[in-house]
């Protein structure tokens, strides 16, 4: 088996989540291979669109849904911008899963609190439905998310559907300058919104991802909340061009971003040299 | 000799001894290539006759030899150099090509066939490969099959015999036994030739290098005495090692341990100082193995997927889309460099990402010398550890 050669997939669905910000769904052709794959929260994938190449994201959409996956990209780069243009119907190419995984099975009874920075919801997108649709194994739910303006929100469907469940304490916030006039959710950066909600820390942990000024702010934000290094996990997404271990280009010092990651718990960045 | 298991190209420890003769190794060359083998050796290239304007403009300056140095697929075994110089570059792109096809893809309509490419490989024979540049083949062998095996590259390996030749030793800038290397290694290769009077003692030590020697016996002579050649050839091999053992001397777990908790140190940030990224050296490198994937577009609808050597080196190399570069300096390139040879391989395969053929400080147009650092670093490693606890020696059993 050549571990470079992509499965196929349908594009079966796609949402524009914003002007730069798609959504696929993904199926994969080969029956075998849609009935196998599986996957865990947190885990990515080389996503190609023949003739542009490969570009690595998580799946965003979570392992309880079964016989697709979802990514959610900006269209940036020459992959990505080529695959905003893929419709309904079309192939692309899919490697993965890769890397390891947010332990949620180990988070059973706990308290969970999402925070999430712009496109970063994605991968947390993804945990987030992982645990809704196993609700009953975890505590409170609390979601933070924040996004430049309203014109940024990604997901905004599901964040209209988070907000009005009884069993999920959701905070939506916009910079400021980035609300709109009839915009009812808060206005501030993610961090002092995450200060201000004070989810509790005793038996809870946190997931944040988000541009990496969101993550270094959050990050003492949450330990002064009282959530221990170890309850804090986060995802990086270093470029990456195999996947595999092999070419050399996510590790942060004696990590590979690819292999050892993404997932990381603030403790473990804490060990890391200061190069991501 | 049938019953010996045989893992990869793995080094079983029982060598088996012939006498070739120059003459005859030209003929079991020619042999080979008759049956149809495809043969890998040093060929002595003529620069002034290259095509290329640049190499042949070289021929001209004073100082620089007009032949080169090269791997090439043999023609005739009368291009066979056995003068035991040092190939420009080492044995890396018959393994990792310096761009290969990893799948081809048709698309009709929406629909796409994505045609994989073959990763089983015909044999073929390496003949006089340096020992540093088999040693590497093994070295990166850990990287390739880190849980995941690259079935390109392990097919090329698999398919290849690799005989060395012990190395005289270049110049001042070898330094293979300083990172776990030799002159006269057969790590990575099957084989080894050592010159002796008339000719060669051909040492195989794995089932492919006993299976050629088997298939050419008719060039071979089986009896080695040990008191004429067999020591002629145990002497040119104490006398290799103990000429490049002087180029340089480094405790290569201090400097990895070092280099692991020196992340900021100054010095580590002033190494580069005189580099200007072109990335030569990681061309040149028999175990740099970091690579770029890309879709090369061959009309409408169909193209190739190609992987294609990459250079730490360069600065869009780990550039995210955003923008945001997280080795956004030259300085930080470098280190990564030093970084991932001697301290990160090290500490996640237990072997040191180099060999020590000095091909990087030779083809460094800045002065960039990979001695010179070692050195440097060789020498933090030992400074605090000296003061604290006494000898270096300590210092290297600490760690």
């Amino acid at each position: 088996m050549n571990i470079y050669q992509p499965q196929l997939a349908t594009v079966t669905d796609l949402i524009d989540e914003t002007i730069d910000t798609r959504t696929l769904r993904l199926e994969f052709l080969d029956e075998a291979v849609r009935e196998s794959f599986d996957f865990k929260a947190g885990q990515f994938g080389e996503y190609s669109v023949f003739g542009a190449g490969e570009s690595t994201f998580c799946i965003a959409s979570p392992p309880t849904r079964e016989g697709y996956i979802e990514c959610s990209f900006k269209a940036v780069g020459k992959v990505t911008t080529a695959l905003r243009e893929v419709n309904r119907g079309d192939t692309v190419g899919f490697r993965g899963p890769y890397g390891n995984w947010f332990p949620v099975d180990e988070w059973k009874g706990k308290d969970i609190v999402f925070v999430a920075g712009g496109i970063g919801l994605a991968p947390v997108r993804c945990v987030i439905w992982n645990v809704l649709d196993r609700r009953d194994e975890f505590g409170d739910v609390t979601i933070v998310y924040g996004a430049r303006s309203v014109d940024d929100l990604v997901y905004k469907r599901e964040l209209e559907e988070w907000s009005s469940r009884p069993d999920i304490t959701m905070v939506t916030t916009v910079d400021p300058g980035g609300e709109t006039k009839d915009w009812t959710g808060d206005v501030g950066y993610v961090t002092p919104v995450v200060e201000k909600t004070a989810p509790k820390a005793d038996n809870a942990v946190a997931v944040l991802c988000g541009p990496p000024i969101v993550v270094k702010l959050t990050l003492p934000v949450l330990g002064k909340l009282g959530f221990a290094d170890e309850a804090i996990f986060t995802t990086l997404e270093n470029r990456m061009k195999c996947g595999l271990g092999k070419c050399g280009r996510c590790n942060i010092g004696p990590v590979y971003v690819c292999k050892d990651g993404p997932v990381f718990t603030a403790a473990q960045l804490k060990q890391l040299p200061p190069e991501f | 000799m049938t019953d010996a298991t045989d893992k990869g190209a793995a080094d079983t420890g029982v060598a088996q001894r012939y006498f070739i003769g120059e003459d005859d190794l030209r003929t079991l060359t020619g042999d080979l290539l008759a049956a149809g083998t495809e043969v890998i050796a040093p060929v002595a290239i003529d620069i002034c006759q290259s095509p290329s304007a640049i190499a042949a403009s070289a021929c001209t300056r004073p100082g620089v030899a007009p032949v080169e140095i090269e791997y090439r697929r043999l023609a005739s075994a009368t291009e066979l150099d056995l003068g035991r110089g040092l190939p420009e570059l080492s044995l890396k792109g018959y393994f990792l090509p310096e761009h290969e096809a990893l799948c081809r893809w048709h698309q009709h309509g929406t629909t796409v066939e994505v045609e994989p490419v073959p990763t089983e490989f015909a044999p073929r024979v390496v003949l006089a490969a340096k020992p540093c540049d088999s040693a590497a083949l093994a070295v990166v062998d850990q990287v390739m099959n880190w849980d995941y095996h690259d079935e390109l590259w392990n097919g090329r390996r698999a398919a290849t015999t690799i005989i060395n030749l012990a190395c005289p030793v270049i110049d001042e800038g070898c330094f293979c036994t300083a990172v776990g290397a030799a002159p006269d290694d057969v790590k990575g290769a099957d084989g080894l030739l050592t010159p002796v009077d008339g000719g060669y003692i051909l040492e195989v030590t794995t089932e492919k290098g006993r299976a050629l020697a088997t298939a050419h016996e008719a060039r071979l002579s089986a009896d080695v005495p040990a008191d004429t050649l067999g020591r002629q050839a145990d002497d040119e091999r104490a006398a290799v090692r103990a000429r490049v053992a002087g180029n340089l001397e480094i405790d290569a777990a201090s400097v990895r341990d070092w280099i692991d908790t020196h992340f900021e140190d100054p010095l580590l940030a002033s190494l580069a100082n005189r580099c200007n990224g072109c990335g030569a050296c990681t061309s040149v490198c028999p175990t740099c193995h970091c690579f770029d994937i890309v879709d090369e577009e061959e009309g409408v609808g169909h193209g190739t997927r190609r992987r294609l050597w990459d250079t730490c080196q360069s600065p869009t190399f780990t550039l995210h889309a955003s923008g945001h570069n997280p080795r956004d300096d030259q300085n930080v390139r470098y280190r990564q460099r030093i970084n991932h040879k001697f301290s990160i391989y090290p500490l996640k395969f237990g072997e040191v990402l180099c060999t020590g053929c000095g091909r990087c400080t030779r083809v460094c147009h800045a002065g960039q010398d990979l001695i010179e650092i070692l050195s440097e670093i060789d020498i933090a490693a030992r400074r605090p550890r000296e003061t604290e606890a006494g000898t270096p020696a300590e210092a290297g059993a600490a760690s």
